[in-house]
């Protein structure tokens, strides 16, 4: 068993009276692909939420590589190599895809506006560096045409790869995807699933929130199922059909409409 | 000398538009508190270079100090208020918030300056900066005027050689992806507030060089001289030039205030209405605005992104790139039609064109690479 990573303990989140997470307890060991799945209003956004700093938990407590991250702020948990996805992909629009994944390589020294101005061709040189990389992440992504092109004219699928693109120059040790195959088609579905085994291969963890399970059994290696702001289950995906509570709660309701 | 003064003051609305673009273009903030930083830039030049008040006029400070040094200490001064403005306004409000907020603020300084007269004397306002240095450089007045007119472009051109440099770097980049998407800049590790508020600073400083030039440039300074309304005026220019384009923003000033107020003045106006002139003015000002708008929202010159060049493209075409060309060239028709049919909302009506043209140029491109390809079998 690898070490733990993420460390998730009794979270507790609630809007007026509304319970949206729940005691909330479990961990993301190093390297390992972890699905998050549950019925809709389950309370799995909020948990990606407080976990990388968009919310603040009521109580409980999150550590990442061993530090304590409730009350940081969302840039300097990011800082620490933990990078999140939204639900629509949220690219910079009117930046180039290659910024968009320049911007992700995430060379904050450079950014200090002084040095902007003093250090050009310092700057220059580190960014050529960096340019080589992307390029060759864009490559990969069938993206390097479009690379002059502003990301708000790229088609869905192609923002979703650029979604990836991001990542994968970010060099994150955990990743949270949330809802990665949302309005995406079986292609690049797969390719997308390519990309997080990609990730897990070379040694990152990620979460995926994913209401598609023949997505979670074929990339995760093990999934949490959360119901009404409780973790309710953890473990391998081929146990959670024999759980009572997990095929009443998530499974059940997806037999019922299929 | 009437053009002389009219370049000069588009030179210094210049710098002024340099500075808010960096603050509304790239950081996206509206900013209604910025006519203030020049304000109180040029009040602040005024008390610190023109000596003691003289009862009945009352200011504070009334140092007697060289005017480059008091324009110096008038920048850090403004900048300071902007700290403060900045800690409170770019927080957490964004949008029609901010811009209200900054509003407040500029109106509130207003009050205060017009009618607290131990600060700039009040309605009556500081004057007698006239033309500083002009004996010690041994020039008639005339010959001062057109002195500072060159050292305003001078001024001007190295603001726009520090914004330009600013607006390739790495912090342009991140400011502006503040502007796009605050949370996924976030997410990427950028601090949206610390972001924002260096950018609001820098851009105050401007400000306040703007002012301090203004002192020199109507040697006297009062509420009249400035009222927050102004400010519009840059935003339209700004709009016009080319939001988030230091060399459309340039460009805008100098069209709105050569194109539109100083040309305006020459329309014959009726002897009974005299101020049909400015009325116009005001009119063919906002026209343009909804004109731009209408037809071309991103300005004359757009936003430029930096556009990644493959190192191995550079050089001299490679043989036999007229086939290539001819070769790519049916392709490169059949792209745009089909991008255009995707984007045809006819709301920016220039768009098919530009895509025609970098689809041509991304053609090129791939004959180049082509063409290259040849060559090595």
């Amino acid at each position: 068993m690898s070490a733990t990573l993420l460390e998730i303990e009794n979270l507790t989140k609630s809007f007026g009276g509304v319970h949206a997470v729940r005691n909330c307890t479990f961990s993301i060991p190093e390297g390992q692909v972890v699905g998050l799945i549950g019925p809709n209003g389950a309370g799995k956004s909020t948990v990606v939420d407080l976990v990388s700093g968009f919310g603040r938990p009521d109580s409980g407590s999150v550590r990442f590589a061993g530090e304590p991250i409730v009350g940081k702020r969302p840039d300097v948990i990011s800082r620490l190599g933990l990078i999140r996805t939204f639900q629509t992909p949220r690219e910079w629009r009117h930046l180039t895809v290659m910024d968009n994944v320049l911007l992700a390589r995430r060379r904050f020294a450079n950014e200090s506006l002084w040095r902007s101005l003093t250090r050009a061709r310092r700057i220059r040189r580190d960014e050529e560096k960096d340019r080589a990389v992307v390029r060759a992440i864009l490559e990969r992504f069938q993206l390097a045409e479009l690379r002059n092109e502003l990301a708000d004219r790229l088609s869905g699928g192609q923002k979703r790869l650029l979604e990836f693109a991001r990542i994968a120059a970010a060099e994150a040790r955990l990743i949270i995807l949330d809802e990665p195959m949302g309005g995406v088609n079986p292609v690049l579905g797969a390719r997308i699933g390519e990309a997080v085994g990609h990730f897990a291969g070379e040694g990152r963890s990620v979460i995926v929130v994913e209401h598609n399970l023949p997505f979670i059994e074929s990339t995760c290696h093990q999934v949490v199922v959360m119901d009404l702001g409780e973790v309710i289950a953890q473990g391998p995906f081929s146990g959670l059909r024999d759980n009572p509570r997990v095929v009443d709660a998530y499974l059940g309701m997806d037999q019922s409409h299929g | 000398m009437y053009w002389v003064s009219v370049f000069t003051e588009a030179g210094n609305f210049a710098i002024l538009a340099l500075g808010l673009d960096v603050v509304w273009g790239w950081g996206g903030d509206f900013d209604l508190m910025f006519y203030g930083y020049l304000a109180l830039g040029s009040y602040m030049t005024f008390v610190l270079s023109i000596g003691k008040p003289t009862p009945p006029v009352e200011y504070i400070i009334g140092w007697h100090l060289p005017v480059l040094i008091a324009i110096l200490l008038a920048i850090v001064v403004v900048v300071c208020l902007a700290a403060v403005i900045g800690a409170i306004a770019l927080r957490n409000l964004r949008g029609i918030y901010f811009a209200v907020t900054t509003l407040g603020a500029v109106s509130a300084l207003y009050l205060l300056v017009e009618n607290y007269t131990p600060l700039f004397d009040g309605y009556n306002g500081v004057y007698g900066l006239i033309n500083p240095g002009q004996s010690a450089l041994n020039l008639t007045y005339n010959g001062y005027r057109i002195f500072f007119l060159v050292a305003v472009f001078v001024l001007l051109f190295l603001s726009y050689l520090l914004v330009q440099r600013l607006s390739r770097s790495p912090f342009g980049r991140m400011l502006r992806s503040v502007r796009e998407d605050e949370r996924a800049a976030a997410a990427y590790g950028r601090p949206i507030f610390f972001t924002k508020y260096r950018a609001y600073l820098f851009g105050a400083a401007l400000a306040g060089l703007t002012g301090g030039l203004f002192a020199i440039f109507i040697s006297a300074f009062n509420p009249s001289a400035w009222t927050p309304q102004e400010l519009l005026v840059i935003y339209a220019a700004i709009l016009v030039g080319g939001r988030g384009n230091p060399r459309g923003v340039i460009l805008g000033v100098f069209v709105v205030y050569i194109g539109f107020i100083e040309l305006t003045r020459y329309l014959p106006s009726p002897a009974s209405r005299p101020d049909f002139g400015p009325a116009l003015r005001q009119v063919l000002i906002g026209l343009a605005i909804i004109l731009m708008l209408r037809f071309r929202p991103e300005g004359i010159l757009r936003e430029r992104p930096g556009l990644d060049t493959r190192p191995e493209s550079a050089g001299r075409p490679p043989r036999g790139w007229v086939e290539a060309l001819t070769g790519t060239a049916r392709g490169a028709a059949a792209a745009p039609a089909s991008q255009r049919a995707a984007g045809s909302s006819g709301l920016r009506s220039d768009e098919g064109a530009t895509r025609e043209g970098d689809a041509s140029k991304a053609a090129r491109r791939r004959a180049g690479q082509t063409g290259r390809a040849g060559d090595r079998e």
